[in-house]
């Protein structure tokens, strides 16, 4: 199953959703969408706008690649899953939000081999035949900043 | 000692949960946004409306932290942004509480536009990535991401 999410934002992600929605009919796998304030509604897949935590876990869980906007705690949660990560940041010219810093944190997770990053939404299909392809590996969880906010808070002897 | 966890709800909040288990000896409650999924968060909470870019709410949010700070006390603030950060941290200046900000993950390379108001404001400013600790100055410092 392919997981498209876009997260809450108040902006929909027409461009993404659109795509998808087409693309899923030239495929033989299943997709299912979250769209959040997505104004087209998809015609060939099942979806849903906004979904609680529980549910949204077991559809990262029984995917087997995450279609995702470039939103920070949507790409933290993804990852987690050790599932292949295709990214679509969403872009201010076509108004899916204020301004472009999707763009960052996507370039910097790609630099590190973690996830694909398309910017045009005509790659999807490519992206996904790549995305299967992925070498995939737990990420460590970093634990310096964690054992530095211990340290000070013990120092403050309170 | 107290602790005040602070930021907006989605992937900010996504950020100070990550970490959460740090402050689990001591108590701590989170101060957030409004919202269908924080309003079913077991901790312990106050949820206030979303400032967003709107001035008048940013007044009243000055107005909920200080009632909140003047009832639950806090020792320390810790927050991962957006612009509830704001007035959460001018006020725990004000107020002489103590102050620990951590820039979103989500920037690499260009400063957030909470991270350059809370910067003059907090006593810790921590950044997710090396790229700007040169653009924010000597009082940033780096000791790796949330994840």
């Amino acid at each position: 199953m392919i997981f498209v999410t876009v997260g809450t934002h108040y902006h929909g992600f027409e461009r993404l959703i659109k795509k998808m929605d087409e693309v899923s009919l030239k495929i033989d796998e299943n997709v299912v969408m979250q769209i959040g304030n997505t104004e087209y509604e998809p015609k060939n897949c099942e979806y849903y706008k906004f979904v609680e935590e529980e549910q949204m876990l077991d559809l990262y869980k029984n995917s087997d690649v995450i279609v995702a906007h470039g939103g920070e705690g949507t790409l933290m949660d993804a990852l987690s899953f050790v599932k292949p990560v295709i990214v679509v940041p969403r872009l201010k010219k076509f108004h899916e939000h204020t301004d472009d810093h999707q763009i960052e944190i996507s370039e910097a997770l790609e630099s590190q081999g973690k996830v694909i990053v398309i910017y045009d939404v005509n790659r999807l299909e490519n992206a996904l035949v790549e995305a299967k392809k992925m070498s995939l590996q737990q990420t460590k969880k970093s634990k310096t900043l964690a054992k530095f906010l211990e340290d000070y808070l013990r120092e403050l002897k309170i | 000692m107290k602790i005040a966890l602070i930021s907006s709800y989605g992937g900010h909040l996504n950020e100070i949960m990550q970490i959460v288990d740090v402050f689990k000896s001591y108590d701590y409650f989170f101060i957030t946004y409004d919202n269908f999924r924080t309003r079913g968060m077991n901790e312990e909470k106050h949820l206030m409306d979303n400032i967003g870019k709107n001035p008048i709410k940013m007044i009243k949010a000055f107005i909920k932290f200080y009632s909140i700070y003047r009832n639950e006390r806090p020792d320390v603030i810790v927050s991962t942004g957006s612009e509830i950060a704001i007035p959460a941290f001018i006020l725990a200046k004000i107020m002489g509480i103590r102050s620990v900000y951590i820039e979103t993950w989500c920037r690499v390379k260009t400063r957030s536009g909470t991270g350059k108001i809370v910067y003059y404001f907090s006593d810790i400013f921590l950044v997710q990535w090396p790229d700007l600790l040169d653009l924010y100055g000597p009082k940033a410092q780096y000791y790796g991401g949330v994840i």
